[in-house]
């Protein structure tokens, strides 16, 4: 049975995990899609270019980014790093580590979403007189978009998910606000259960913004 | 207008062209005929430079480029000869995120940096021109075959080339769209445009063509007025493919 002050904690703390959540949570987030997407059409471009020793640069990045955990990875660059001298606040050290996952993942969702693009497109446009940036600037890069928009939809909601391991590095974010009202109210699973009902609003609207972006994108889609 | 020398260009162990000698005058219209497999296809590609000959020359419109067997040729050079054609497509490939108009003022636009106001009114002539007036903003998933053909043709016309190339532009077309293509092609080979055109509509081919060009194997079995090429020749491979073709219709 809920008793009234497992009520009053669930009610004192979600204020503070929501805004945890608007100005920590979401923040890094953003920032780390944002610049995780352009290092992804950046190694994209790269590794559909015929430029060897580029091209090796940008494979060695995808797969040791993708062979190694993130939590390690976050580790590595928040107490590793000092070690050799490089001393990073929290924040900037999660930024780094989430921007190169992001960087990762999503070029390869950007490099299918361009290899799928017809071969006719491509000829159509040099066939006008059109250089190979020109071609995919403006009549590859725009039809690729439409086709990443659900799985890098995908990849921000898992981005939402994983900003919680920042909380291993100190930062405090949504998850680690809800740690630390813990170690007072001792209440883990009220405060964790509740920090998840947050996470899952957040997505929730991410979905919702998703959806809306796709019928946008359907203009000139058949069906 | 159009000069092509010797030209040779094989895929692999695979040689498609074999020798190619052609030659066409301003304003004429080569209609290349022949089975499939025959490099007809390849062979217009050629012209602009969508496939790079290996060996032979090609020159269009006082644009001249030398192939030779590994050497490759500049991007600048391809791209010069490339704004002398302009190429249709046998399945359109329009650019499906653009409506009508926005895909026949792109070339203008983005190659040859024209100002947005002057393709647009060149763009809304020529789909005038094509009969399509009326279906600017029309996004190409939303147009028919037919339709979609024609803003293919306006598109290839937009950036004013020398001389406009199909592959097969009614291939890819149901029956009854046929005609409206054929019409437009039709009436700009009335207006004096050059063009070159593989087909199979061979009475479309006999009636169109001041020049027929008969491909089998890589090379050219017959080439001539069409009349010629139909009633008179004596290649035997050329009656065998005129017969099958008339045992088919």
């Amino acid at each position: 049975m809920m008793d009234e002050r497992k009520l009053q904690i669930l009610q004192d703390s979600l204020l503070p995990l929501l805004q945890a959540g608007l100005a920590y949570t979401l923040p890094l987030a953003l920032l780390s899609f944002v610049l995780g997407l352009l290092l992804a059409v950046a190694t994209a471009l790269v590794r559909i270019s015929s430029w060897y020793i580029p091209q090796q640069i940008a494979r060695f990045y995808v797969w040791v980014i993708r062979g190694t955990p993130l939590l390690v990875q976050l580790f590595i660059i928040f107490y590793g790093l000092p070690a050799a001298g490089v001393v990073l606040d929290p924040f900037i050290a999660a930024l780094i580590g989430f921007t190169l996952s992001v960087g990762a993942y999503s070029s390869e969702i950007v490099r299918a979403a361009i290899l799928s693009i017809p071969k006719g497109q491509w000829e159509a446009a040099y066939s006008l007189g059109m250089t190979r940036s020109q071609a995919l600037r403006r009549i590859v890069l725009p039809q690729a978009a439409r086709v990443s928009v659900p799985p890098l939809s995908n990849s921000f909601i898992s981005l939402i998910k994983d900003t919680s391991l920042a909380a291993g590095i100190t930062y405090v974010e949504m998850f680690r606000t809800a740690q630390q009202i813990t170690a007072v109210t001792y209440e883990p699973l009220l405060l964790y259960s509740e920090a998840a009902a947050v996470y899952l609003l957040f997505c929730s609207v991410l979905s919702v913004l998703q959806h809306l972006l796709e019928r946008r994108f359907d203009r000139y889609s058949a069906a | 207008m159009i000069e092509v020398r010797d030209l040779h260009k094989s895929f692999g162990p695979l040689a498609v062209l074999k020798g190619i000698n052609l030659s066409l005058a301003h304003g004429k219209v080569l209609v290349i005929i022949g089975p499939s497999g025959s490099g007809k296809t390849t062979l217009l590609r050629c012209l602009n430079l969508l496939e790079i000959p290996d060996t032979g020359s090609l020159g269009i419109g006082g644009q001249r480029v030398e192939f030779a067997a590994g050497g490759g040729v500049p991007a600048k050079a391809v791209r010069a000869l490339r704004l002398k054609t302009g190429m249709v497509f046998q399945s359109f490939h329009l650019f499906p995120h653009m409506t009508a108009l926005q895909n026949v003022m792109e070339g203008p636009v983005t190659v040859q940096k024209r100002s947005r106001t002057e393709a647009a009114l060149l763009g809304r002539e020529l789909l005038g021109k094509v009969g399509l007036a009326g279906k600017e903003d029309a996004y190409p998933h939303q147009l028919s075959g037919g339709q979609q053909q024609r803003v293919a043709i306006a598109r290839a016309m937009a950036t004013s080339p020398e001389v406009l190339l199909f592959d097969e532009p009614t291939s890819a077309l149901d029956p009854e769209l046929v005609g409206e293509v054929l019409k437009v092609i039709r009436q700009l080979a009335a207006e004096g445009m050059t063009m070159v055109i593989v087909t199979h509509e061979m009475k479309f081919a006999a009636d169109v063509a001041d020049q027929l060009v008969l491909m089998d194997g890589g090379v050219i079995l017959e080439q001539g007025p069409p009349e010629q090429v139909f009633d008179h020749s004596a290649h035997p491979r050329v009656r065998q493919f005129l017969n099958r073709l008339g045992g088919e219709e």
